[in-house]
Order: C-alpha cells, then structure tokens, then sequence
C-alpha cells in the first residue's frame, strides 16, 4: 500500500515536472531588422456588424469616430472602402481572410467587430485580425462596454483606435483619447478650454471673467497651470494659477510682485518654471509646485521668458531671451547654468518652444524677415531645422501630443485665429475649432 | 505707290481700320509699360525669399515610419536627382508581319523500350529484430522546441518536455515582429551616426522580449566595424523599451530576437 502510494506519487511528480513551462533553453526567437526605411502597416476597418436595430446610429458615430482616428495616426495605410469585399465579418468566425488579403483590398489587418444595444448600455465587441496569416491567433479582441449615447460610443470608439495604434506601433501609445487645452474667447473672456484631440467635446474649464493665458498641463494631466490676471485687493496684474482638473478649482499658488507668465511644468511635476519681473528685469524663476523654494535661475540682461524642460531628462531648459538683441532660443540647464544660443542660419524672432516627449526634438515659432510666424522642428543634436508650415497664415505656439507623432497649434490661415494639429512632419493639418478666437493649445501628457 | 493703289481700301471700311489700328498700338504700348513696371526693381527669389535652413528631409525622432525614399527639403537643389538616368533602351526592330510557319518535322516513332529486371539491393543480412524503421527514429514527435536536452543543472535535468509557444512566433504573431520593427526603426536616429560614413556594413543586435515589452540581454552578435553604427544600433533599442506586450496567446516567458541594421545614406 505504501509503496503503491510512493509510486503514484512519484509519476505525478515526474508528470508535473514534464509539463511545467521549459526553460529559457527552448525559447522562442525572430529576425527581423531594418534598412532604409519601413511601410506602414496596411488596414482595414469596415463596419461593424449591428447586431440590435437600435444600435445603428451609434455604430455610425463608432465607425466614423474609429476610422477617423487611424486615418491620423501616422502610422497606418488605410484601405479606401470602395476596395471592401461584399462581406463584412461581424465576428472572427464570419472573416474570410483570403478575400481581405488579396486585391484590391491587399489588406494586412483588419479591424472588425460588432454592435450591440440594450436598453441604455452599448456594447462593442472589437477584433483586430492579421489576414495575411488566417491560422495566426487574432491579434487584439475585446469588449468596449458604456452608455448608450454618442459621447460613450466617441469614448468607445477612441479606446478601440488607441488598442490598435498601440499594437501596430510596438507599444507606444495612441493619443486618440488625450484631450487639448486652449484659450477661447467664446464665453466673451479670455478663459481656458479644454476639448477632445480631434476638437470634439469642447467646454469652458475656467469662469475667471478676465484674461487667462498659456495653459500648460502637468506631467500626471491632473493639473494645468497658467497665467491669470485675477483681482486682488483691487490691483490686477499676471499671476500663475492652477487649477486642478480633478477637482475642477483653483489651487493656491503664490503671488508675486510684477508680471508672471508662461509657466512650464518640470517632467516629474514637482517644479514650475516661470518668467517673474519680482526682482526688477523680467527673468525666470524655479519654484516647487506648491510656490516654495522660490529661486531665480537667469541673470543676463533683457527679458528671459517661456522656458520649457526637457521631458525625457528634466536636466536641460530651453527658452527665450532677447539678451542678444531679438528674442531668439538659448539651451540651458536646468539650474540656469551653461547657456547656450541655439543659433538660427537667419535673423528674425524665435519663440514659443516646444520640447518632444523623446527630448529629441524642439518645435517653436520662428519669424524670419521674409514672412510670417511659422513652425519649425530642430533636432537637438544635430541642429537640422525642418519647416513644417509655409504659406499659410501666421502659425505659432506649437505643442507636441504624448506619443511625439502629433502636433498642435494655433493658425490664422483660416482668416481668424483658431486651433489646427498636423502630424509632425507637417502633413495632414486639420482644424479643431473654429468659433470665436481660439489660441494657445496644449496637449495633455496622457 | 502703286502697290498702295493696288490695295485700295473701300471708304466704308476706312473708319473701322483706324479704329483697329489705334486699338493695336494702344495693346502694345500698355504691353511694354506693363512689363516694364512689373519687373522693375524686384528680381525673381530676391532678398530673403530663398530658405536656407530645410537642409534635411525627414527629422529622426518622429515616431512614424520613415519614408523609403527621403527627398531632401530645399527649394533649390541643384543634385541631379534622385536617380540615375538610365540608359538609352536599344530598339529592337519589329518583329516582321509574315513569318513562315517552319514545317512540321516527321516524328520519329518513339524508341522501344526493353524492361529488364532490376538489381536486387537488399541487405544479404536480415536487419535486427528491435531495428528502427527508416525515419522512425530521432526525437519523439513533439513541437520542435517544446523539447530540449541539455546538460542539466541543479534545479532542471538533462532532458525536459516544455510547452512555450512554438517556434514559430515569427508566422503566429507576425504583426507583431513588424511592429517591433517598426517601433525601432523609428527610433534608430541616423543622424546621430558620423558623418563622414555614407554606408556600413550590417550590424546584427540579439536582444530578448520579456513578457511586459522590456527589452533586456542587448548584445552586439556581429558589429558593423564602426562604433557610431553600433552605439546607434543599442540606443534604438533602448530609445524602444518597453515594446508592447508579448500577444496574449504566446505562452513563452520571453521571446528572443535577432534585429539587423544597415546603414547607408
């Protein structure tokens, strides 16, 4: 009896040690590698199959929210619809693979899935196929669940884009459900704006009834900082303030003598950068993000303004000064020492940087004798400048959007002045906003 | 005199000539006062119009996919293009219309083909009675890697049965290989490389994919023989981590690449 049980004990041994997971030494590889350059991924996104009658008008807005926010990603070919075979698979078990794969459709994914609605709940099953490879497990299926109403399906269908994005891109997040902050006159005041990355969604955030300006998020999208011009004791004068987007208020932040603006956020989110004339001559200062630890970081003569940290290293500030006659960008550290001019092959003004999530690269807005403000990326290391508008009204105070493929800002092309982004090698600029005036985007960091 | 006399006007179209001749000469003057005042002053890509600074065409550091052919961004680029002119095509003459149709050649009657019994190759000694049949043998017949020998060690022994995922990741989850591939490429800054290298030899980087998208293990297997390339190579790789997840459906723990870069400008 006891060495039957010995026995039996030892082949469950033995079994469970043979079917527990190899080793590192059976592991599995690829090659891959890269060469010139690479193409982007080829997709389709039909759409979704309405499995409930009343699910029609949200799938709509679904699809269209969907399709439009692959289209600019960047990273994506899109299949034009007119290529779609006849049938449009609602599920994995319906998807005729070979169909999508071959022309005209010539497709390598397929974003699929299905619609449905009960009473007030709307529920999108997604699939996100790889038809070039029919016997490869799918790539992405989920179910995206909220309310039955357009905003939910908007939310949904921007959940949906960013899973995919984020899949064909090798990690590296979607912006589809990041939101904008702005300026806008459309309350009748200068007060800050807050909208969905596409300019859906667009409502007031501050009621100030007086000037608010440059808003600037911080690094964890909690709070945003910006300049006020709040009474106080009856004097007015520019202040920082910030408002908390959580709690949706204001939270105490110092006041100082002077003029104070245009405050950045360091990337941990402890301190902010801030131009103060306290002291006389209008220079930056460094402060935590509760005010304390007030300290002056410039001390040439003239105007140092709009400083901006490196977001990758939080070591390094770039930012605008006129001590060498025009206001022109100097690269500095973070604690003010080591200025450096960042020097332009031509005169004119250059301001408003703005530094890419990588630390790679620096948009600002540059004046050159022979025309208008325009946007320009330099690579840091290099200093090649590449222009990325032209001819098309003033375009100032670009932003970068967290995954560094998106950029937005503020252009008079359309006659006023009103929100555009584009991607970042200047190609597909779209409008956001168009009532009233609108100015000073900022992308939010998530 | 005479050849004025021999076109002779008819008095009802005198009034309309001058009409017309006054117009001509009032369309000409304005013509050449015209072009005078309008380029006067100011030449063609004057002062200021011509930019100077669009010396790349493609910034690195955009996370998108590079474009296969890079243009570079001026206005004036006096290089002869991208391409090389290719040479001339020879013209081939056309083919004639009529062309005789060869005869048809008497078929020879296909040789008589004699069977003959064949030699017998079989072993004189009759094989064993516990001998293997003819590709019965060699390792069990499991997945490829979920088998593996080794020399064994304290916590595993020699032989172990395994179920990672197969070898065939690349197949299985190829969208997944081309958005490494991308996500790096994109990353790879070349223009942080030495200017001086128009063109390297391939450099081939192993690294592995851990389950959450970290990239760990960078080791350079085969160096391109320059630094830049290969400091270049390992910042891409680094600039790239964490990838996303490995698929769901992949069982292994971590998945081992090998990625190549070539360089040239």
């Amino acid at each position: 009896m006891m060495t039957r049980k010995i026995a039996i004990l030892f082949v469950a041994c033995i079994a469970w040690w043979a079917l527990s997971p190899a080793p590192a030494s059976a592991q599995d590889w690829f090659k891959t590698g890269t060469g010139l350059g690479v193409s982007k991924a080829r997709l389709a996104a039909p759409d979704l199959g309405i499995r409930t009658a009343n699910a029609q008008t949200l799938e709509k807005t679904f699809h269209d929210v969907l399709a439009s926010d692959l289209e600019y990603s960047g990273i994506l070919d899109m299949v034009s619809p007119s290529f779609y075979p006849l049938t449009v698979p609602s599920q994995p078990s319906e998807l005729n693979a070979a169909e999508w794969a071959r022309d005209p459709a010539n497709t390598y994914m397929l974003a699929y899935g299905n619609a449905t609605v009960d009473t007030t709940n709307l529920a999108v099953a997604g699939f996100l196929s790889d038809v070039k490879n029919p016997s490869a497990p799918i790539a992405l299926q989920k179910i995206y669940r909220g309310a039955a109403t357009d905003a939910d399906a908007r939310k949904l269908a921007h959940q949906f884009a960013d899973d995919i994005i984020s899949r064909l891109s090798g990690g590296l997040p979607g912006i589809a459900e990041t939101q904008i902050v702005y300026v806008s006159t459309k309350s009748g005041t200068k007060e800050i704006w807050i909208m969905d990355y596409d300019g859906a969604n667009q409502h007031e955030v501050t009621h100030l009834k007086s000037v608010s300006l440059t808003p600037r998020w911080s690094p964890d999208a909690s709070r945003v900082a910006f300049t006020c011009f709040v009474p106080f004791r009856g004097i007015v004068s520019p202040q920082i303030c910030i408002y908390s987007m959580a709690s949706n208020r204001l939270i105490s932040f110092p006041r100082y003598r002077g003029t104070n603006s245009s405050p950045a956020w360091s990337p941990d989110g402890s301190q902010i950068a801030f131009m103060s004339s306290q002291l006389g001559d209008p220079q930056m200062f460094v402060a935590d993000s509760d005010g304390s630890h007030l300290h002056r970081i410039t001390f040439a003569a003239g105007v140092s303004t709009s400083p901006v940290w490196n977001p990758k290293t939080g070591k390094q500030i770039i930012f605008v000064s006129d001590r060498g006659g025009e206001p022109v960008l100097y690269l500095a550290n973070s604690d003010g020492t080591d200025v450096q001019k960042l020097d332009m092959p031509d005169m004119g003004y250059v301001i408003d940087p703005a530094w890419s999530p990588n630390g790679q690269l620096v948009a600002f807005s540059w004046r050159r004798p022979s025309g208008n403000f325009d946007i320009y990326v330099m690579d840091i290391v290099s200093r090649a400048l590449v222009e990325l508008t032209r001819d098309a009204g003033r375009n100032e105070r670009p932003s970068w959007a967290p995954d560094g493929r998106h950029i937005v800002f503020e252009s008079t092309r359309g006659g006023t002045r009103q929100i555009w982004s584009m991607l970042a090698d200047g190609s597909q600029p779209r409008q956001l906003t168009t009532q009233a005036q609108n100015e000073s985007p900022n992308w939010s960091p998530r | 005199m005479a050849s004025a006399a021999a076109v002779r006007v008819p008095d009802e179209l005198k009034g309309p000539l001058w009409v017309s001749g006054a117009f001509h000469a009032a369309l000409i003057a304005f013509l050449i006062f015209e072009g005078y005042y309008a380029h006067n002053g100011s030449s063609w890509g004057g002062a200021g119009g011509a930019i100077t600074v669009g010396v790349v065409g493609n910034v690195p550091g955009i996370p998108m996919p590079r474009p296969e052919v890079i243009t570079p961004n001026r206005v004036v680029d006096d290089s002869k293009g991208l391409y090389k002119t290719e040479p001339p095509k020879i013209q081939q003459p056309p083919p004639k219309d009529t062309e005789t149709i060869p005869k048809f050649l008497k078929t020879k009657p296909p040789p008589k083909y004699v069977t003959r019994p064949s030699k017998v190759l079989e072993n004189k000694t009759p094989p064993p009675p516990n001998a293997v049949p003819y590709g019965g043998g060699g390792a069990p017949a499991v997945p490829y890697t979920s088998f593996a020998m080794g020399p064994g060690t304290s916590t595993q022994a020699g032989l172990s049965f395994g179920g990672t995922g197969g070898a065939d990741f690349g197949s299985r989850f190829s969208w997944y290989v081309e958005a490494v591939q991308r996500r790096v490429s994109s990353n790879w800054l070349q223009s942080t490389i030495d200017g001086g290298i128009s063109a390297a030899p391939r450099a081939t980087v192993t690294f592995d994919i851990l389950r959450d998208g970290t990239i760990a293990n960078i080791q350079i297997t085969h160096s391109s023989g320059n630094a830049s390339v290969d400091a270049s190579a390992i910042r891409a790789l680094e600039g790239s981590s964490p990838l996303d997840r490995l698929p769901p459906e992949y069982a292994g723990s971590r998945v081992s690449v090998e990625f190549w870069f070539d360089f040239h400008r």
